[in-house]
């Protein structure tokens, strides 16, 4: 029999979830310890020996492991990553300071970019040039290459990255210099910009590559310890990594390209909404993870998470965009902003009400943990309003301080505003959800879409507390909370395919397409892709092409799909793109169109993965409690035990619904279904 | 007052505010101008029914917004309130009512909620052309293009024919310019949408009640920031190469009065007859916006924010000059405005201004010329000077302000134009000395590769009057741009690279702050070593 057991793994910050799943025996199980920031393997290694011994799994049964780690994205934030030198072209060796030459906020004339990953000392010119139609204009000058990176490594350069003008188009000078520097330092990894991110854009083709060979070495040593662990555990399944496309990867994959694991544990929650929107046949959903710091949403539509090319990295601002590393790098694409359960409430100068974007993280955290938090949050004013309960909260292992939750509500929001309690705690709640419906409308806006006819789905520790109250300010009149809000990335590992995204920049106006080229250049794309999926499953990939385009002397492109038969056609494209930019912006222009990225996609067929588990026995049904209900009130609510509830029950709110990592409710026009998978689909009629 | 709790005015004003970035959002993203689109040359405003800012957008250039009020106004004494209808649009670009200069166009819509004008909204956008003559000093207004007093583009929603094709027949780019009046068309749908949806979601029937509150709000923290400052009259001089023979002066006193902050030009140059005045209204902008980053740069702005700050400034002189006077390089003028503003105020904000930034004025480069294969271009090269520094933070290099210009891709630029850039690189010791350094500027040297000169143009200043220091700190460099022939082309001038030839242009530095045998050691050794300054051996 074929081996079935397939674990995803979730290192974050604080906690370390883990899923395990056997289709064959209908098996979910679900594991969380805390994190070993100094050695995360360590809690892998012994979150997976648990699960398990409490599945009663042997090591060799297990199929496949999915890891995603945020040791890629805490490297640039923290700054622990190798010291990298950069080759250039001669004359362009400031590229990467210069940067985009902005300031990220207008309003602070003291404000400072984000420091670059490689010191300008590091950064060296070498003459050779190619030109922007890929001839060659100046042969490279190899013995400059070899000197600069003999200083380089006097200097204690550990990797090095390679970005010259025009790569994207031709590559070679790139590739000789890796060839190389292969011969004379084997063992020095070297990134070359055209290989990571073949796309124009001298600084962002710059920036990725140097934060790939940034993390490259860190990475590199941390992924083939866990692979070396789990082989001592007698695991020898491939060990894959998620991606922040919302992809996996090999092993061998991520390592050559440690920056495509970025922001994954993200893209993996919303891989989770969109496989629970696909088992549910919803086709389009606002994904809404809601945690301890920030509110995440993302748009699911087709059953697929909408993505997009560039993120940042390493902001100096989370929350200001331009003031972090620009990454050319296939992403989900998510709005991020600065309410979550620890966001911290608090009158501004003028006397208004703000909540975040400063947070009490989880050290303190919120005052009702009892760590020492001080300043009252959005998740103490949930516990005022009766959302969560004092004693079950994580299912009893920690007792939530109301009393000193009230306290710090009276002094920090209610007398300085002169407000009641009640009204301050739900007050709070009001701007926080306020904030997260304008980001929510901002970015469907940007899309062409309107939030009214999507379906929320909320996780999240968070994100279930807050999705009535978000969906009522969106006019949204269907919520999704699957089972086990809180291990949603985890699950997302399970369901996420194997992926490649690849692209290559050749601008040209629509009408001036070299055809040939485009053809080759998806021959060597397709290539790429398939020598690392073929491994997997070869049969099995699929691949879709699109392309950015834009009207001639427009600034932002959109992304238009096309097909393989639509080679050489310029009119189907053109139809294609003014349709695409019709349900963008709302019309199309007669103006000439121009290309700039083909972009090829390959992914193999992701997993069907479901939440349920067997409910366990008794009374679904704990009581009733008074619970404050956005819209309504304080109402009397009766309180559900969600691992109690069967398939196929149907109840009216007001309704509390309480699992171990998290709680929603519901007002009393709400009709809620727990359907197969024991997620609970609520109606809010109109 | 019946007044909002501090939720319901939070939640409110976070929403309408919302409104106004979504809106430019749209803008942007479907904008031809790449002066829209890399320096930020456009506002997006939400008024009242007195036409009155309520929110405006935070991306764009801060002190455009300030206009949107009087430029409206202006507009209501010529079609009164009453006879607005739902759907309707005027625009206009005169220089003296709308944001200072022809290319840019500014339009104002009505606002109707239930049958009644609750407010309008508004939008200032350069325009990709605006006819008129391409050429270098204009002695009048009309040969840099097309005049439009406030007419109606749109009544009832139908586009009013006549006065569509009387604008398009005397553009360049027709099609592109129609596009981007298109593209803020679609920015005030989106407001009159976000108005309307406000009013419904709140149950209030107009915007009084909210305006008069967020007016008082906003007053009030910028009255309060003003108070903080000693009472007194602070005079600054800022000196530019201005025309051959006009050297523009800007003398400017900030008169600090309790709750009031005026400042006037008193003494400044007179208006010139070449394209570098800058109207009242653009020199009331680009007041109110280094003053407002420098009093309270944290609370959003509308209206309330600019009553407690008068800006004045004679009738005829370069900052307020009369009908005709050609104005397309008005930020010549207008940005060094903010240069003087500092150094007024560096006695009683020492930690808060920033020295001169070389930047101020911006440096523009055009190419234009035919590609070997017969194709026309014409391209933007986006490059900035160093920043003044302040005095706890040397200037940073190669960024724009008070603009915010960015700078676009080389490769970009080549696959656009047949140019080839040969470097473009950190000029070492630009920034002026100082206990903290002024920002670097940057050497950019273009190389023409075709058979045919390609012309070049240039506009800028500094070449005479470098970026000067504050409390001590040195100027940094001048500007220049050279031939490979050793032969200099004037900053503002429009000439010819020849086949073959190159050009290197050099981006001014940023001035010091403080005394540089002030600077620590540790900091002098990071300037070597990462070669910013030329270091000893050098």
């Amino acid at each position: 029999m074929s081996r079935t057991v397939r674990i995803g793994v979730d290192v974050g910050g604080t906690f370390t979830d883990l899923v395990l799943h056997d289709p064959a025996r209908g098996l979910t199980w679900p594991g969380k310890l805390p994190t070993t920031p100094h050695a995360p393997n360590e809690a892998i290694t012994a979150g997976i020996a648990r699960l398990l011994a409490e599945t009663a799994t042997p090591p060799g049964d297990v199929a496949g492991v999915v890891h995603g780690t945020t040791l890629v994205t805490n490297t640039v934030l923290e700054r622990t990553g190798a010291v990298v030198g950069l080759l250039t072209t001669a004359g362009f060796q400031d590229t990467l300071e210069m940067a985009r030459e902005i300031r990220f906020d207008t309003t602070d004339l003291l404000a400072r970019p984000a420091t670059p990953l490689v010191p300008r000392h590091l950064c060296r010119g070498i003459p050779g040039r190619i030109a922007a139609d890929g001839t060659e204009l100046h042969p490279l000058d190899e013995d400059a290459v070899l000197a600069q990176v003999r200083d380089f490594l006097d200097r204690g350069v550990e990797a090095v990255a390679v970005a010259f003008l025009h790569s994207y188009r031709d590559d070679r000078h790139e590739r000789r210099v890796r060839e190389l520097l292969a011969r004379a330092h084997p063992g020095l990894p070297v990134t070359i910009s055209s290989a990571v991110a073949g796309v124009v854009g001298e600084y962002e083709r710059a920036s990725t590559a140097c934060l790939n060979a940034y993390v490259q070495p860190l990475i590199s040593r941390y992924l083939d310890a866990l692979d070396g662990d789990l082989r001592a555990m007698g695991i020898d399944a491939p060990l894959h990594v998620m991606l922040s496309g919302g992809g996996v990867t090999s092993l061998a994959d991520a390592k050559e390209f440690p920056v495509r694991l970025l922001e994954s544990g993200p893209a993996a929650g919303v891989i989770a909404a969109a496989a629970v929107a696909r088992r549910l046949r919803e086709p389009d959903v606002i994904s809404f993870d809601m945690g301890g710091t920030t509110a995440k949403i993302a748009i699911v539509s087709g059953g697929a998470p909408r993505r997009k090319h560039d993120f940042e990295a390493g902001r100096v601002d989370k929350f200001k965009p331009g003031s972090g590393l620009p990454v050319r790098l296939t992403v989900v694409d998510m709005i991020e902003i600065g309410s979550g359960g620890g966001s911290i409430a608090a009158p501004d100068s003028l006397g208004l009400l703000k909540v975040g974007p400063r947070s009490a993280g989880s050290v303190p955290g919120p005052v009702a943990y009892g760590r020492g938090g001080e300043q009252p949050t959005v998740t103490d004013a949930d516990l005022v309003l009766g959302h969560l309960a004092p004693a079950s909260f994580l299912g009893g292992e920690m007792r939530l301080e109301t009393t000193e939750v009230h306290k710090a509500i009276d002094r920090e929001v209610a007398e300085p505003l002169g407000l009641d309690r009640i009204d301050a705690a739900s007050g709070i709640v009001e701007v926080a959800t306020a904030s997260m419906a304008a980001a929510a409308r901002m970015h469907l806006a940007e899309h062409g879409r309107d939030p009214a006819g999507f379906a929320l789905v909320a996780f999240g520790g968070a994100g279930p507390v807050h999705a009535y109250g978000l969906a009522k300010q969106l006019k949204i009149t269907r919520i999704v909370v699957p089972m086990r809000a809180g291990v949603m990335s985890a699950y997302g590992f399970l369901v996420a395919a194997p992926t490649v995204d690849q692209a290559h920049s050749l601008p040209a106006a629509l009408t001036e397409v070299d055809w040939d080229r485009v053809a080759a250049v998806y021959d060597e794309l397709a290539a790429r892709a398939t020598a690392v999926l073929e491994p997997v499953d070869a049969q099995a990939i699929r691949l879709r092409r699109t392309v950015d385009m834009r009207y001639l002397g427009q600034g932002f492109p959109i992304e238009v799909p096309f097909g393989e038969e639509d080679f050489g056609r310029a009119d189907i494209l053109r139809d294609a793109f003014d349709a695409t930019y019709r349900a963008t912006y709302g019309r199309s222009l007669d103006g000439p169109a121009e290309v700039v990225n083909w972009r090829l996609s390959a992914h193999l067929p992701g997993h069907d993965v479901s939440l349920a588990c067997e409910p366990i026995e008794g009374d679904p049904k704990l009581g009733t409690r008074d619970v404050w209900i956005p819209g309504h009130g304080w109402l009397e609510a009766t309180v559900w035990d969600r691992y109690r509830m069967r398939p196929g029950t149907e109840i009216t709110g007001p309704a509390v619904f309480e699992e171990r990592e998290s709680s929603c409710c519901f007002g009393p026009e709400c009709r809620i279904r727990v359907d197969p998978d024991l997620t609970l689909l609520v109606d809010l009629g109109q | 007052m019946t007044g909002f709790d501090p939720i319901g005015l939070e939640v409110r004003w976070d929403r309408l505010a919302a409104a106004t970035d979504e809106a430019a959002s749209t803008m942007l993203r479907t904008a031809f101008s790449t002066i829209i689109r890399e320096s930020n040359d456009y506002t997006v405003v939400l008024m009242d029914a007195h036409g009155r800012t309520m929110a405006e957008s935070r991306a764009g250039i801060p002190g455009f917004a300030a206009l949107m009020s009087s430029l409206t106004a202006l507009v209501l004494e010529r079609f009164p309130a009453a006879e607005w209808r739902d759907g309707d649009c005027v625009i206009t670009n005169d220089p003296w009512i709308a944001t200072g200069h022809l290319p840019d166009i500014a339009m104002i819509t009505p606002v109707f909620h239930r049958g009644t004008l609750v407010g309008y909204a508004g939008t200032a956008a350069h325009s990709p052309d605006i006819g008129g003559t391409p050429s270098m000093g204009s002695a009048d207004l009309l040969s840099e293009g097309i005049l439009i007093p406030p007419l109606r583009l749109f009544r009832e929603g139908r586009v009013e024919q006549g006065v569509k094709d009387f604008l398009l027949a005397n553009v360049r780019l027709a099609g592109q310019v129609w596009g981007d009046l298109e593209a803020q068309s679609a920015a005030h749908a989106v407001c009159r949408r976000r108005a309307q949806e406000f009013l419904d979601d709140f149950g209030e029937p107009d915007f009084e009640r909210f305006a008069a509150e967020v007016h008082a709000v906003t007053d009030a923290a910028m009255r309060a920031a003003v108070r903080e400052l000693p009472d007194g009259v602070y005079r600054a001089g800022v000196d530019a190469d201005g025309i051959e023979g006009h050297p523009t002066h800007i003398e400017c006193a900030v008169t600090v009065d309790g709750d009031r902050i005026g400042i006037d030009y008193t003494g400044s140059s007179a208006q010139v007859p070449f394209s570098t005045n800058s109207t009242l209204n653009y020199t009331r902008a680009y007041s109110v916006y280094p003053l407002k980053i420098l009093l309270d740069p944290a609370t959003r702005t509308n209206w309330g924010s600019y009553q407690a700050i008068g800006v004045t400034a004679p009738v005829g002189t370069i900052v307020n000059p009369t009908f005709p006077a050609p104005v397309v390089a008005r930020h010549l003028t207008g940005h060094l405005l903010s240069c003087a503003i500092y150094r007024a105020l560096a006695p009683v904000l020492p930690g808060s201004v920033i020295a001169d930034s070389g930047g101020a004025p911006a440096l523009r480069v055009r190419f234009a010329g035919v590609d070997d294969a017969g194709r026309p271009f014409s391209q933007m090269l986006f490059a900035n000077a160093g920043m003044g520094a302040s005095r706890d933070k040397d200037g940073l290099s190669t960024t724009a302000f008070p603009t915010n210009s960015g700078s676009g891709s080389i490769e970009a630029l080549e696959v656009a134009s047949p140019l080839r850039f040969v470097r473009k690189e950190f000029r070492a010791g630009s920034g002026g000395r100082g206990r903290r350094r002024g920002g670097l500027g940057q050497d950019v040297e273009v190389h023409n590769p075709t058979r045919r000169p390609v012309q070049l143009v240039l506009l800028g200043d500094r070449e005479r009057h470098p970026a000067l220091g504050l409390a001590g700190g040195e100027p940094g460099a001048t500007a220049q741009a050279v031939l490979d022939s050793g032969e200099r082309v004037p900053l503002k001038s429009i000439s010819q690279l020849a086949p073959g030839a190159s050009v290197v242009i050099s981006f001014p530095g940023g001035g010091g702050f403080g005394a540089p045998e002030d600077r620590e050691p540790d900091l002098i050794l990071a300037d070597e070593l990462g070669g910013y300054t030329p270091g000893e051996s050098a």
